[in-house]
């Protein structure tokens, strides 16, 4: 057995695996952010002139905004004039089948492991690449299209199915919401847009793949996802970028719309470039995120895996509307080196009988602070509103730090909520246990780490539970000393 | 004074200590630093985070004259409504939070020294220690009190020495208008020193507006243990604004309990313990029971400094009415403070539809061999049990009372000195009674 010192050298000096450039000519837009900015983007995209006319409201509320002073960490510098709004792969070419598509890029994802390929990978998996925040190419697009499912790049909804993407648009995430959110909102370059009609239950795993290439842009897609009356859809996100120096800015955006009885799954898989040991590089992870169960018994359940970025900040939210409607938040997210995560959730309870579930797993090691921060609100019509909470966070090593805010607001005598939260370290015990086993140390750290995480990765579709349950081990073994 | 709001005055024209003309000159310099901070950290607003439930402002819009030199008088008769049945105490009178020594039964022991702030401030001990906590150079209300109180008690226990009885200090408030005071204690307990003391309060005018400022500072050296009882409980018109602020050096024992009771409007408890040396064992029990429109505000903060420190906290809430409570709490353990135990729960009773709770249970850590975790819960009691005592004959009212009494145990459990432990109970008992009635 390796003594320890030596496994955390290893790990610490570990590089980035995702850490490759793929030469493709990108086309950008000019360095810097103005009117002028969001008209050209507009423009390269040919959107309609509602679409300009919103991106303009977003970017007036931009303006009037500053940069909030709450969050548990130092703000980075953020130039957004340094930044270029816009970068899409130069092929323009409308595309049928994956042959068509540059192969350089086939095999950057063939490195990153996407099915995109479905005849080799998995199958049941529908994949939206967002590359550089522009769609390539998407899958499976007829077999959805029998059932009247949409799924397509944001740029194409707002072509070709403008009075869907007109009626949700900024519903739920508005466009002055907060200032990552109206910054989206002004510049976004694409996303995804998924549409489940009445009663139609989406029979694959519906997936999203970003990945940001160009130097100095920041990556800023929207998603909007409707499930209507009795509608069901399991959407998936993965992320990885590049390995850069300079820090790179994604503020995303997305909006969920669950009708009546409808239920909305989403999972992230989170691996962007951490920066290196001594904290330099990576990505800043600014998301805004949040679901409405506008209609009876609805649901919608959001389930991470943070292992990725310089500082992961971020609250998928739920609001909790109709009656009978449930909110559920499954998180896992890990730390090392310099890495900062201030992450949860905010359910807003304002339906009768409506329920909520968190569950928040944090792991710090090395030098990292990792934050868990939460609001539960009940409203005063949420009569017999449950909530139960529980953030655990596991220390490793004695230079790291892990937070517990939750902020819990009760206005309705009927409602229960209840929170609970630990700190504690892997136990030597429980090591020297499967020590004497015959499990080495690293391996046994794993699991350990593994069955902590277990309520959480549970929840994840089968194919991103084994590549969370992979980054997991990757990103921890050996970081016991 | 003008008319227009006592926020707008002490945010704006509040003049500063020097216009002060008194005995404790020795401890002007420190007086005329904490103004300094006080203008540097300006006044809270609804954005300021530690008071975003708390809208201070509503309660300091009207005009108060900033007592700083009145005399106010109190009876011996109205002493004694403030006195718990069947406490044997040594009984100490403050008139806004001016000792009263012919009220008070000083203790004559030569060990102990209970007297005037402003007659103490000679003391080295005092100087060393006055306004010095770390958590109250972050507080504005805590500054503008140092920079502008008018006196307080200063209490001093030697070394090995203890009392044979609590001390009980009746804080009595009495203005003819709308005043804001501002008294100003420490207790100093020295080397394995005990001492316990209760704290009641007694509001003496119901027409015009009092707001207490007050700041409460105890130093815990090693081995020394306080059991220290706060009972706010005074007349409607009362708003209270409090900072409690201890330090224990090593081996030191501080139990500490708050029973927040109506009426006061407003209260605002600030508490918090700076752990500056190891295997320290701080408890902090809390219960607040609020009626009608009263909002109860209770931050603590535990600050492991150290290694090897336990701290447990235990909060619990009954809300009746339209009352409002919050409860934040923090405990922050510090990188060297390894081996470190600290728990922390609120536990909250909504007994009316109108009534709310907002709670902020926080855990910052920097250690990883350490036991920390906090626990919050919010809901009605259980039906069922009502129901359970109800088939048993016993009537709605003292059924409920009864419940309520059950919730409170596990803080009201822990008082140790039995005929306060009665006097709570029959307290809890008819402020339910006349909740329920309404």
């Amino acid at each position: 057995m390796r003594n320890s010192n030596e496994i955390i050298d290893d790990i610490a000096n570990r590089e980035y695996e995702f850490g490759f450039t793929t030469n493709i000519e990108t086309e950008m837009a000019p360095v810097g952010l103005n009117e002028e900015t969001i008209r050209f983007i507009s423009a390269k995209k040919e959107e309609p002139e509602w679409m300009l006319q919103w991106r303009l409201k977003g970017f007036q509320a931009f303006k009037k905004m500053q940069f909030p002073k709450w969050q548990h960490f130092e703000m980075p510098e953020l130039d957004l004039q340094k930044l270029s709004y816009y970068a899409a792969p130069k092929q323009k070419k409308k595309l049928n089948s994956l042959d068509e598509v540059d192969p350089e890029l086939l095999a950057t994802f063939e490195k990153l492991g996407i099915p995109i390929n479905e005849q080799k990978t998995l199958a049941g998996v529908a994949v939206d690449v967002v590359f550089d925040s522009v769609s390539v190419a998407t899958t499976y697009r007829e077999k959805l299209k029998e059932l009247g499912i949409i799924f397509c790049s944001f740029g194409e909804a707002v072509r070709t199915y403008p009075e869907l993407v007109q009626k949700y648009l900024g519903t739920v995430v508005p466009h002055s919401d907060n200032i990552f959110a109206a910054l989206n909102a002004a510049v976004f370059s694409d996303g995804s847009f998924v549409y489940i009609p009445k009663g139609v239950r989406c029979p694959m795993e519906l997936s999203t793949y970003f990945r940001i290439n160009a130097e100095n842009t920041g990556q800023f897609e929207r998603t909007l996802i409707i499930a209507d009356d009795n509608a069901y859809v399991s959407y998936l996100e993965g992320c990885t970028a590049p390995m850069r120096d300079e820090n790179q800015l994604h503020a995303a955006v997305v909006e969920i719309v669950a009708l009546d009885h409808a239920e909305v799954k989403y999972s992230t898989v989170q691996n962007w470039y951490p920066g290196d040991k001594d904290g330099k590089g990576g990505i800043y992870n600014f998301v805004t995120k949040r679901g409405i169960c506008k209609g009876n018994s609805s649901k919608i359940s959001w389930t991470q895996v943070e292992t990725g970025s310089a500082i992961t900040w971020k609250y998928p939210s739920v609001i909790l509307q109709g009656d009978d409607a449930e909110g559920e938040f499954y998180s896992v997210a890990v730390t090392r080196n310099k890495q900062i995560a201030d992450t949860g959730t905010k359910i807003y309870h304002l339906g009768r009988n409506t329920r909520s579930r968190i569950i928040s797993k944090g792991i710090s090691a090395g030098h990292s602070d990792n934050t868990y921060r939460g609001l539960v609100q009940v409203g005063p019509r949420a009569a017999n509103a449950r909530n139960f909470t529980q953030c655990d966070s596991l220390l490793i090593g004695d230079r790291c730090g892990a937070h517990t805010f939750p902020y819990i607001e009760s206005r309705n005598s009927t409602a229960t909520v209840e929170h609970e939260a630990t700190t504690s370290k892997i136990g030597e015990d429980q090591i020297f246990y499967l020590n004497q086993r015959g499990i080495e140390t690293e391996k046994a750290v794993a699991l350990i780490v593994n069955g902590y995480a277990q309520e959480v990765l549970n929840q994840l579709p089968m194919e991103f539970a084994v590549e969370a349950r992979k980054l997991l081990s990757i990103t921890l073994e050996g970081s016991v000393g | 004074m003008s008319e227009k709001s006592f926020y707008e005055f002490i945010s704006n024209g509040v003049p500063g200590p020097e216009q002060k003309v008194n005995a404790d000159n020795a401890i002007m310099p420190a007086r005329k630093l904490a103004f300094s901070r006080f203008r540097e950290l300006g006044l809270p607003t609804l954005k300021t985070e530690e008071w975003r439930y708390t809208n201070i402002q509503r309660y300091l819009k009207d005009a108060f004259t900033l007592a700083q030199e009145e005399e106010g008088t109190v009876t011996a008769a109205q002493i004694s409504t403030a006195g718990i049945p069947h406490l044997d105490s040594y009984r100490i009178v403050l008139v806004n939070g001016r000792l009263q020594t012919d009220l008070s039964q000083i203790p004559a022991n030569g060990k102990v020294t209970i007297s005037k702030i402003s007659d103490a401030a000679g003391n080295t001990q005092l100087q060393a220690w006055f306004d010095k906590h770390p958590h109250l150079q972050s507080q504005p209300f805590a500054a503008l009190n140092a920079a502008l109180f008018a006196d307080g008690l200063f209490i001093e226990v030697s070394a090995n020495a203890s009392l044979d009885k609590p001390l009980h200090i009746i804080h009595t408030y009495t203005a003819s208008a709308n005043a804001f005071i501002q008294p100003r204690h420490l207790v100093l307990l020295h080397k394995s020193a005990t001492l316990e003391i209760i704290e009641s309060s007694l509001g003496l005018n119901d027409t015009a507006i009092t707001f207490v400022n007050t700041v409460t500072e105890v130093v815990l050296e090693e081995n020394a243990e306080l059991w220290h009882y706060n009972l706010q409980s005074t007349i409607k018109n009362s708003r209270h604004l409090s900072h409690t602020s201890t330090t224990q050096k090593a081996d030191s024992r501080y139990h500490h309990f708050n029973f927040t009771l109506p009426a006061a409007e407003m209260t605002r408890n600030n508490l918090s313990v700076a752990l500056t040396g190891s295997n320290t064992e701080t408890n902090l029990h809390g219960l607040y029971l609020a009626t009608g429109q009263q909002h109860v505000d209770n931050h603590t903060f535990v600050d492991h400094l150290v290694a090897n420190c336990n701290s447990n906290e235990l909060y619990k809430g009954v809300l009746l009415d339209n009352a409002n409570g919050v409860f934040t709490g923090k405990i922050h353990v510090h990188q060297d403070a390894q081996k470190t135990n600290a728990f922390q729960q609120n536990n909250n009773l909504l007994m009316s539809e109108k009534a709310n709770i907002n709670s902020q249970p926080q855990l910052e850590i920097y250690a990883d061999d350490v036991k920390c975790s906090h626990g919050f819960t919010v809901g009605r009691f259980s039906d069922e049990a009502l129901f359970y005592l109800r088939s048993r004959g016993i009537g709605e009212e003292a059924a409920k009372s009864l419940l309520v009494n059950a919730f409170a145990f596990d803080i009201t459990d822990q008082v140790h000195i039995p005929a306060l432990q009665d006097f709570l109970a029959e307290k809890i008992r008819q402020y339910v009674a006349g909740a329920i009635n309404n």
